[in-house]
């Protein structure tokens, strides 16, 4: 595979309390699938999906928690160079949306300042166990300047919206950064994989 | 939280710092179930790396836990009759007495408060100096970091220099505040602050606080050390960015001077007259594959290194450069030792760039946390602020069988790995310890002065008597993620040999941050 066959790749990353339908927002997003009662993935890094906005190919690397989040113990290494972020409660579930400040916290720690975060409250298909009103997490995600978006992984309700306007959003950033073209401050991604360049170097 | 935890692991590691990170990784590679626990609420342990607020809480937690009795409590509800314990620390004893230092006088009296806060009193800590049992076998120089390195000391300078229009040397003048240091113990380790008058002040630091990323173990790697070929091989690369080190710099005669150490260098080097050129050219020509040329060495297989180099005619400055920044050994090594350092070296030249090393951007403490992660993707759960009681012990096969976590939970597995320094004096009473000081500076100017102030630099400065240990030093720029801008992150790290850390490296920081002034054009 040449390095060449994509405009754009985007680091986005996962976070949110364990439970909340994390990764299958990510399966339901790259591999159209709904996998119920799916228990821990064994294996699974980040998934990848190429888009195609406007005619340029847009690839994006998504990463998911790896099961870190249940005991609060996700590596601050996990959110570095991530481009944007996708934090996502579950509307069914109270506790999973007063956690929210905490994990504002750890981004607010961790993460590039120039990420895009998005707030998702997923599961509308359980409308009718909604704990957690639109109008709430639509002020709460105002106050924090996030966007925000209800979803079902399941029903495939604005998973794809989600990711697309995701990708709209870090294609618009990455023009105006190029045009800035601050030299001055190291982006994410600066350094140097040692693997890529690794193939590069081997005769 | 805890009440959710199985029962039953195949492996319980405690400590998250980088062997038991790899290890971790490691296990649940090949399908067993891990368990990675760290009694912090951080990854890495004393690998950990810190912003500047996390630093200071982390210096806070240490006077804390240096306060606190170390109780041990074990449930003996859940031991068996057949079974003995271990009982565990419940607190880390292996970095002893951090100082802080404030060496220049603020104009901005409410934030002289905040820095008075934290460094006016010397943090001093009477923890026991036990870390690393494996005694290193190789020099404290650059390495890879598998290789546990005993980080029993930590000496942290935080210091700012005063970048104005005056001579670029560091204003290195020890207040009150901060010169008043009592060391109950040996090995004290300081944490210097030091406010610019002009430029980056004290509350810039502060507010730009968690661009700085701070190791508490600093180290750079080769590029074809074992470290890089495990994280190509693991995969683990896939999470981490390196970024080459740019210079490589020694401290000869008195002025801080950039070592020639590629071919490019070599002939583009002012320093060198053409005869030193020809002469190092032919001399690491030689050293590439010196196996090849047994002749060349045979005489001096048993005689020290520095006795080679002066009969290969090398002149003085190029038996500096080989000996201290290039094979990086000292004068007592040995001829074959000498030629496989420097081998190593120029082996690592140029796979990635100009020097031979490589640096972490934000800092070695994302590694540990990269190989946490591999776990984790394979399974291994992973627990921070959580701890063990003690381990279960079967009388009959003296086995490991069990651990009693820190909410009594009994959680029975096959093995159990765990960092040293949760293990009590009693139990590590045969191991050998090895100590090392350390501190860290944030400055505000190249200890030399280049083209771009992007540089990242290592720095060898040899003991004057050319007996000690040598003291190394990294000087970070802002674009490896681990300091704000137009600062610099410097550490510096010797063997101890002296009573304290400070004595061990102060000379060496008052030499370096005022001769700058001379090097510097």
């Amino acid at each position: 595979m040449s390095m060449e066959d994509y405009d754009f790749l985007f680091k986005i990353v996962l976070i949110g309390n364990a439970g909340v339908g994390k990764t299958c927002l990510v399966r339901r997003f790259t591999q159209g699938l709904f996998p119920p009662g799916q228990g821990a993935t064994i294996g699974v890094d980040f998934m990848i999906k190429t888009v195609e906005i406007k005619g340029e190919k847009i690839k994006l690397q998504i990463w998911d928690t790896a099961g870190q989040e249940r005991f609060r113990s996700i590596t601050q290494s996990y959110y570095r160079s991530a481009n944007a972020l996708i934090l996502t409660y579950d509307i069914t579930c109270e506790e999973s949306f007063r956690c929210l400040p905490e994990w504002l916290r750890e981004i607010e720690q961790y993460a590039n300042n120039e990420v895009i975060t998005v707030l998702v409250g997923n599961k509308i298909d359980l409308a009718e166990r909604r704990e957690v009103s639109q109008q709430r997490a639509e002020e709460f995600a105002g106050s924090q300047n996030m966007y925000y978006l209800e979803t079902s992984a399941k029903e495939s309700d604005n998973v794809e919206k989600l990711f697309l306007d995701l990708a709209c959003r870090l294609i618009s950033e990455a023009r105006q950064n190029a045009l800035v073209n601050n030299v001055d401050s190291s982006l994410p991604g600066e350094g140097k994989s040692i693997s890529y360049l690794n193939c590069c170097n081997f005769n | 939280m805890a009440a959710d935890l199985p029962a039953e692991f195949d492996v319980v590691i405690l400590g998250t710092g980088l062997p038991e990170s790899i290890v971790a990784a490691a296990c649940s590679r090949i399908g067993q179930r891990v368990l990675h626990l760290d009694s912090r609420n951080y990854y890495g342990g004393n690998w950990a790396s810190f912003t500047f607020s996390g630093l200071q809480s982390w210096i806070d937690e240490y006077k804390q836990r240096e306060a606190t009795t170390d109780e041990p409590v074990t449930n003996k509800e859940q031991i068996l009759e057949n079974e003995g314990i271990i009982p565990l620390n419940q607190r880390d004893r292996t970095i002893r007495n951090i100082e802080t230092f404030s060496f220049s006088k603020s104009e901005d009296s409410n934030i002289v408060e905040e820095i008075g806060a934290l460094s006016i009193k010397p943090e001093l800590l009477n923890t026991n100096p036990t870390d690393g049992d494996q005694p290193l076998q190789e020099s404290p120089a650059p390495e890879q970091p598998e290789l546990q390195e005993p980080q029993s000391e930590s000496v942290e300078h935080q210091e700012t220099t005063s970048e104005s229009d005056q001579i670029p040397g560091a204003n290195i003048a020890p207040n009150s505040e901060g010169g008043s240091t009592t060391d109950a113990e040996p090995n004290a380790a300081k944490v210097c602050q030091t406010e610019s008058r002009k430029s980056i002040t004290y509350s810039d630091i502060v507010r730009e606080g968690r661009r700085f990323n701070i190791d508490l173990v600093s180290k750079f790697l080769y590029s074809r050390g074992l470290l890089i070929d495990l994280l190509i091989k693991s995969n683990v690369s896939r999470y981490t960015e390196f970024k080459n080190v740019t210079r490589i710099l020694t401290y000869h005669n008195g002025r801080i001077e950039q070592v020639p150490c590629s071919r490019a260098d070599v002939f583009s080097s002012k320093q060198l007259s053409m005869i030193e050129k020809r002469t190092l050219m032919k001399f690491l020509t030689f050293c590439a594959d010196y196996e090849q040329h047994p002749e060349e060495y045979q005489d001096y297989k048993d005689s020290a290194f520095l006795d080679f180099l002066q009969s290969k005619r090398l002149t003085p400055s190029l038996q500096h450069f080989v000996l201290c920044s290039i094979a990086m050994v000292s004068k007592n090594t040995n001829t074959v030792d000498g030629l496989k350092a420097t081998q190593h070296f120029l082996r690592c030249l140029g796979r990635y760039g100009n020097t031979p090393f490589l640096f972490h951007m934000y800092g070695l403490g994302e590694i540990p946390q990269c190989f946490c992660r591999m776990s984790a993707v394979f399974g291994g759960i992973y627990c921070l602020h959580h701890s063990l009681q003690c381990l279960v012990i079967d009388e009959d096969s003296k086995q490991c069988k069990a651990v009693i976590d820190s909410s009594g939970k009994r959680i029975s597995c096959n093995y159990v790995l765990v960092e040293d320094s949760y293990l009590s004096e009693v139990t590590c009473a045969q191991v050998q310890y090895r100590q090392i000081s350390r501190a860290i500076l944030i400055t505000d100017c190249s200890v030399l002065k280049s083209e771009s102030d992007q540089e990242i630099s290592v720095l060898t400065v040899p003991s004057e008597d050319g007996r000690q240990n040598a003291v190394y030093m990294t000087e970070l720029c802002s674009s490896t993620n681990t300091c704000m801008k137009n600062t610099y992150l410097v550490h510096l790290s010797c063997p101890s040999v002296k009573a304290t850390a400070r004595e061990d490296l102060e000379p060496v920081i008052q030499k370096l941050f005022t001769l700058d002034a001379d090097g510097g054009e």
